[in-house]
């Protein structure tokens, strides 16, 4: 044998050998101190695995009810696995054929993961473990389901409202008296709020924003949904059509675009630039540049977090005058088995356990409220987020909403939030306001502005409908195709 | 014959391990996706073939015209001065001076630098209130300001009114000084007393200098004032308007912030000229020395000429890289503000992972490989016959 080959052969015979030898997963491979309270069980389990996106404080909740489960039965050890990018892992996974037993995605992945056959439905394993729709706050619910079936199911939930900084009105007392205004209590109406702003704004020598008392591009994560709170909707519920030019979403946008103009857009993006991220003590609410902001549950851990005594309030976020509320965008985080789970009946008895008894674990420690029609009692008692009951009443309140429940929904979401910036953004031409000053003025900038709203809402209204038309019609001829 | 054959054969086996490599990881995908690209094909499911409708849909599509703007925006900024930044810089380096290795190695370590870090470093380098881009700009920019209106009035140019102030006479003295060291009363000097003559140059450069600067730090006050306010401290990766303002298809701040962070990774092609500078014959320069060229003559016909070839490499990879800009965009700004930083290479992530479309994205790709060879074909077409193959 010449030494070449005599040299590969031994390299095959050393991969080999290494396949064989490497030893079995251990206790050991985990966490040891964690772990050793399952010494016994270790191997008598079936070890399953979670992938979740939560990290830092919010990881160790999930950690701590998965914790509370690989107590709670001898049967199946549930490994927590913090995965970045958890939505696009999962695909790719499932599409591998080796996805893990339990994934925790968001809401908004449930619609195209179900069409596509990327999740397992759970309505068998729901009727046979005595789960029911009642469990839960019914839009939660919804959020979890597609064409009549469950494919996830809650986990962590989302309500949103206004965070308004005491020390800010307590300071501008006098001034939002002589305006007509309580310092002792939140705006509740939009026109309010426009006014509360107004008196709360403070500008330095220059003219440049010191403290802003609203922005409506503030945190900017949900400014694809204001018109939510002018009445407004981003597709009709019975027809399923899209509806972002609604005239309630042109009124918000409007709304949004008078801050721009009345305080400069390039003063106002100079001043956003300096804000500092949002976990952190330059949150531009945290560190007071901002007097009100619309925030999620979870924003009084944070607040706490950076800034423990920082006085602060939080109500509903108030509607435009006429419009029903209280009201909140809802949203959630789910928990689902992927298609081709190896181990779908132990992730199910996960599941079935976070539903039953992780959820408040969960909840407390991450400082949320509950996705469940009853609250377990006790749950409140001690609970760090001071302001649970708030965001509890938004939860369950009649007129908070979703988001539109289309396949196209996350494009649809990136279009009009887009529209909104580019809107904020737009310049109102001078030629046509020429002349004009005061009450004259600002009609033709409302007036042009509205225009220009209108034009980009039915862009993104039809460009969108479109597609969602054409992604419907390609299904039909994809199921037509599979039918014979 | 046999053993020739034998010959081949172990050759064959010897790179089969990477022709199956090859075929599997690139030569696969690459056809593949050149079907999903007449595909519907979201990834959970099968491809249904739609024939041309995703190149159809892109002709109509405005964030993918913008995101190719972008991205040929940023080539045509970015390319030029990454190429003429590394130029200059390897010419430096090449320079014998001591510590020579201590510079090359520092001018190549950002390049070692992971994007993300590099990213992360960057978004606190343009923040507007902290970041240390900002703080130097105000510290270089106020005494500038300064010194200009001694000169001019700079508020009254950013009105577009007349800005000379009686003290703009003085400027004159510059080019007097300049004329009176660099003619022939100072050639005369200089045979007759060098060092006198030596210091008055040295004085009527500087004197130019502070000039210039006044005169175009007013002069770009008159011409574009908004864009003078906006540089004193910049919004960065915030501010989408373009820059300069009036010219149209400027890039905008925030694809400037990343034109400027691009160069941080010049030290690599610096590094790719240094190899080709040490390469240049030294005879070719001391014939020109004879001739009695001077530094600029040697630079434009021996040494230019002589690393032609690696100039070209240079920019055929940086044409293939700029196209597939994502990282550092995707982490500083998202593509935002308002689709100005959304490279094309952004696009088709978006396509294909957020909303599932894998065909489209295949669609884009396609037509973006199409673009780079076509680019790249230019390149070697429109340099042909500058540029020179010692082996031919």
């Amino acid at each position: 044998m010449r030494p070449v080959h005599f040299g590969l052969a031994a390299l095959i015979v050393v991969v080999f050998l290494i396949g064989y030898l490497e030893p079995q997963v251990a206790l050991t491979d985990f966490d040891p101190k964690r772990d050793a309270a399952f010494r016994d069980t270790w191997n008598t389990r079936v070890h399953i695995a979670y992938w979740e996106k939560w990290a830092s404080f919010e990881g160790e909740a999930c950690q701590k009810m998965v914790e509370a489960f690989n107590k709670s039965q001898d049967e199946v050890f549930v490994h927590y696995i913090q995965t970045s990018q958890v939505d696009r892992k999962t695909v790719l996974s499932t599409v591998g054929g080796a996805p893990p037993d339990l994934v925790g995605v968001w809401d908004n992945n449930v619609i195209p993961f179900a069409e596509g056959g990327a999740l397992a439905p759970l309505d068998d394993f729901m009727r046979e473990s005595g789960l029911t729709d009642d469990h839960y706050i019914p839009k939660y619910l919804e959020l979890c389901r597609y064409r009549g079936k469950t494919y996830a199911l809650p986990t962590a939930v989302m309500s949103g409202a206004l965070f308004w900084n005491k020390e800010h009105f307590r300071r501008k007392a006098a001034d939002l008296r002589a305006a007509g205004l309580d310092p002792d209590r939140p705006p509740r109406t939009i026109e309010e709020l426009d006014r509360y702003a107004a008196v709360l704004n403070e500008f330095n020598a220059d003219g440049s924003p010191g403290i802003m008392g609203f922005l409506p591009t503030e945190p900017g994560w949900w400014n694809h949904a204001w018109g939510y709170y002018f009445g407004g909707n981003l597709a009709d519920p019975k027809t399923g059509r899209l509806t972002a030019d609604d005239p309630a979403n042109v009124r918000a946008f409007l709304w949004a675009k008078r801050y721009a103009e009345a305080y400069g857009r390039e003063k106002l993006l100079r001043f956003r630039a300096g804000f500092g991220t949002f976990d952190s003590p330059f949150n531009a609410f945290i560190e007071g540049k901002v007097s009100m902001e619309y925030q999620g549950v979870w924003f009084p851990m944070f607040i706490r977090r950076h800034r423990p005594h920082m006085e602060f309030g939080v109500a509903p976020f108030p509607c435009a005058a006429g419009v029903p509320g209280p009201r909140s965008y809802l949203e959630e985080d789910v928990i689902a088995i992927p298609r081709g789970a190896k181990h779908p009946k132990e992730a199910w008895k996960f599941i079935y356990f976070a539903q039953t008894q992780g959820l408040p674990i969960l909840g407390r420690l991450q400082g949320k409220h509950l996705a469940l029609a009853a609250t377990p009692p006790g749950f409140r008692e001690g609970h760090p987020n001071l302001e649970l009951k708030v965001f509890e009443d938004l939860a369950a309140a009649p007129h908070s909403f979703i988001a539109p429940r289309v396949i196209v929904w996350q494009e649809y979401r990136d279009r009009v939030a887009r529209a909104f910036e580019h809107v904020w953004n737009w310049p109102v031409p001078e030629g046509p306001l020429a002349g004009l000053t005061g009450a004259a003025r600002q009609a033709k900038v409302d007036a042009l502005c509205r225009e220009e709203i209108e034009e980009t809402l039915h862009e993104v209204t039809v460009t969108m409908q479109a597609k969602l038309d054409r992604a419907r019609a390609l299904d039909t001829r994809r199921a037509g195709r599979a039918a014979p | 014959m046999k053993d020739t054959r034998r010959r081949h054969l172990a050759g064959y086996a010897f790179i089969l391990p990477w022709l199956i490599a090859l075929m599997v990881f690139i030569g696969y995908p690459f056809l593949a996706g050149f079907y999903f690209s007449f595909c519907d094909y979201p990834p959970l499911k099968s491809p249904l073939f739609i024939g041309a409708d995703n190149y159809l849909e892109l002709l109509g599509d405005g964030i993918f015209h913008r995101s190719l703007g972008v991205t040929f925006i940023f080539a045509a900024v970015a390319i030029p001065l990454g190429v003429l930044l590394a130029l200059v810089l390897a010419m430096f380096l090449n320079a014998r001076i001591r510590g020579q290795s201590f510079y090359r190695v520092i001018y190549y370590v950002p390049h070692l630098v992971p994007t993300v870090v590099v990213a992360v470093l960057w978004l606190w380098i343009f923040n507007p209130d902290f970041g240390l881009l900002n703080i130097v700009l105000k510290g270089l920019l106020g005494p500038v300001d300064r010194w200009t209106s001694v000169f001019f009035d700079l508020k009254a140019a950013a009105a577009r009114g007349n800005f000379l102030r009686p003290g703009a006479a003085a400027l004159l003295v510059a080019p007097a000084l300049a004329l009176a060291a660099f003619g022939s009363a100072g050639q005369a000097l200089a045979r007759r007393a060098a060092s006198v003559a030596g210091f008055l140059r040295f004085v009527s450069v500087l004197a130019i200098a502070l000039a210039a600067v006044a005169v175009v730090n007013a002069g770009l006050g008159f011409l574009s004032p908004a864009d003078m306010k906006e540089l004193h401290s910049p919004g960065w990766l915030a501010n989408g308007n373009p820059m300069p303002a009036a010219v149209p298809f400027a890039p905008s701040w925030a694809l400037w912030a990343l034109v400027v962070m691009s160069m941080w990774g010049v030290g690599q092609m610096a590094v790719i000229y240094l190899a080709k500078l040490q390469d240049v014959p030294t005879e070719l320069y001391e014939a020109a020395d004879i001739d009695g060229a001077n530094w600029w003559n040697k630079a434009r016909h021996i040494t230019i000429p002589m690393i032609s070839p690696v100039i070209l490499f240079n920019v055929v990879m940086a044409i293939i890289g700029t196209f597939q800009v994502f990282a550092e965009p995707y982490i500083m700004t998202q593509g935002g503000p308002e689709d100005k930083t959304r490279f094309v290479a952004m696009f088709v992530y978006d396509q294909a992972f957020q909303y599932q479309r894998v065909g489209y994205a295949s669609a884009v790709a396609w037509v973006l490989f199409l673009i780079i060879v076509a680019l790249t074909v230019l390149a070697f077409k429109a340099t042909s016959k500058h540029v020179y193959y010692a082996g031919r």
